[in-house]
């Protein structure tokens, strides 16, 4: 039950998206997200729409991925939907009582709730094409420049990289716990709320205190291992824009000047 | 009475392109007072199947039969906290579930949630703790957590026997532990067993099994390869080399000996025994000058 979270899920494959350079896609995330807010007509949102949809298929990962994290916001989706529809004044379509509907509010509602629907699905797209690993270090050479001004660039990214990679172990051993606490007559499943809340104590405690002592160890086998932060490190795999990244950004360039476009239609 | 699986098989994840068959049609029949031992490589479903027996797992087929009552049957599933109570299940490296703030308390976790009497709780937690050499005025006011390794695992052994289960199930109970430690463990289950208790022991060292179980089972890819006595099982050292799991140290040096021509039984696993028997042969030998 536990293992169905997938938070950061990668989907391995070898299309087009999974071989661009982890920056290039995080830029081109960045830039989509800004075009979807230039545009301002349905001929702009047409074409931001059509544009993910290209996307997802050149992604060859399973529409269904994409349903899934359409499903987990659609409270959020549809409350948006709703207040926009009902709260933005202008032009009266329908009224009963204090509730109207305006034709701006419906314009407002359609394109909101189309938004929020193409960030999550790009979003995830940059997730599902991409190793945890390189997506963090995509983001810790971004964050580079901004070193100046105080940024821990490389502290920051070693820590995702981290979070990331304790969660299957901490759910692993969430679930042998409540094992061995339910073999000693511990019950996770019954009683009201506040039961349930105490029951969670002999889950919590012992999760805790092992995350803290392993990460103790971790520290201490990291320095073992002469980590000291990120100055003068090297990589295994360093980063390298190839061909294919100068054409994503050839068509980046290209969405931008189209979202602009549209507006003039 | 007796703990009993017939046909079981569990499959992971099923449907998932990761399915897994983790036992394959297990049938395997605990006697009461029996002393049994499971062997096996890692990932061998030595633990899954010690799970289905308590009912933390539930077969995909077949079934689990505690004292002749099917334990996954609906109106048995509403008794699991009893059933738990009879079958006590030490998980590896069951320190890790010490939360409580006392000793005490921490023992008397388990028998608190079957709803037993203040007094009869102190009285079993005190039992307990003595059974296990625990100073019970010493340990009871303190922290688990400021325990030695092997206290805190007797601490958690405790809390699983303060249920007072008639089987124990014993997931490598001497895992990391020094040798003392690991002595004192197997002679207290050896102890526990002569007291009437049922003893399953998952365990990776055949001197341990061969020392103390009656019966064994040896587990490779969610099947049972070979059962019986460890005389039976034993005296098929070529298969469990195959399988991976070796055969005792004593053995391993009578079957040395009787390969360089001595005259020696290889079915004895105690270290006076054995003496015995290579003096035997040693003296057969006196006079040859071959050696």
């Amino acid at each position: 039950m536990l293992k169905d979270i997938t938070i950061g899920q990668y989907l391995p494959g070898h299309s087009f998206l999974h071989s661009l350079d982890p920056r290039t896609k995080i830029i081109a995330v960045l830039i989509y997200m800004i075009s979807l807010f230039v545009v301002n007509n349905f001929f702009g949102l047409g074409f931001m729409l059509l544009l993910s949809f290209v996307v997802v298929l050149t992604s060859q990962i399973p529409v269904k991925f994409f349903f899934r994290g359409i499903k987990a916001i659609i409270f959020i989706v549809s409350l948006t939907v709703i207040l926009q529809m009902f709260m933005t004044p202008g032009e009266i379509m329908w009224q009963f009582g204090i509730f109207k509907i305006t034709k701006e509010g419906i314009h407002q509602a359609i394109f909101m709730g189309t938004r929020l629907i193409l960030l999550v699905s790009v979003t995830s797209i940059l997730t599902l094409t991409t190793t945890p690993i390189s997506l963090t270090d995509g983001i810790e050479h971004l964050l580079k420049p901004f070193q100046r001004f105080g940024v821990p660039a490389h502290e920051l990214a070693m820590m995702m990289t981290i979070a990331l990679r304790f969660i299957p172990t901490l759910i692993e051993e969430t679930e042998k716990i409540m094992k061995a606490q339910a073999a000693r007559g511990a019950d996770f499943e019954s009683g009201n709320l506040v039961q349930r809340a105490k029951a969670m104590i002999p889950l919590l405690v012992p999760l805790f205190l092992n995350a803290v002592k392993r990460a103790d160890e971790l520290a201490m086998a990291m320095e073992a291992r002469c980590y000291h932060g990120g100055e003068n490190r090297t990589r295994l795999k360093a980063l390298q824009y190839t061909k294919r990244d100068y054409v994503a950004a050839v068509l980046c360039i290209g969405m931008v000047a189209g979202a602009f476009t549209s507006r003039f239609i | 009475m007796s703990l009993e699986v017939k046909h079981v098989t569990y499959i992971y994840q099923k449907g998932s392109p990761a399915e897994n068959h983790a036992l394959q049609d297990i049938c395997l029949k605990i006697d009461e007072g029996e002393f049994l031992g499971i062997v096996g490589h890692t990932g061998s479903g030595k633990s899954t199947l010690i799970q289905h027996l308590n009912g933390l797992l539930k077969p995909s087929e077949g079934e689990i039969l505690v004292d002749g009552v099917d334990i996954n049957q609906k109106e048995s599933r509403a008794k699991l906290k009893e059933l738990r109570m009879q079958v006590g299940l030490v998980f590896q490296y069951p320190e890790y579930q010490l939360f409580e703030e006392t000793v005490e308390n921490d023992i008397a976790f388990g028998p608190r949630s079957l709803g037993l009497s203040e007094q009869e709780i102190k009285e079993r937690v005190q039992h307990t703790m003595e059974l296990l050499n625990l100073d019970y005025e010493n340990f009871r006011n303190k922290s688990p957590f400021e325990l030695s390794g092997g206290e805190k695992r007797k601490v958690a052994i405790a809390g699983v026997l303060a249920m007072q289960p008639k089987y124990l199930i014993l997931d490598e109970p001497t895992a990391g532990l020094d040798p003392r430690g690991r002595q004192e463990f197997l002679e207290l289950i050896a102890m526990l067993h002569r007291q009437g208790m049922t003893i399953v022991m998952v365990s990776h060292s055949m001197d341990d099994i061969a020392r103390y179980a009656q019966k064994m089972i040896v587990m490779e890819h969610g099947q049972i390869k070979l059962s019986g006595t460890p005389q039976e099982v034993f005296s098929h050292p070529v298969e469990l080399e195959q399988i991976g799991v070796g055969v005792p140290t004593l053995t391993k040096l009578l079957l040395r000996l009787k390969e360089r021509g001595f005259h020696v039984r290889t079915d004895l696993f105690n270290v006076n025994e054995v003496k015995k028997e290579i003096l035997t042969a040693l003296s057969e030998r006196k006079g040859d000058t071959t050696c």
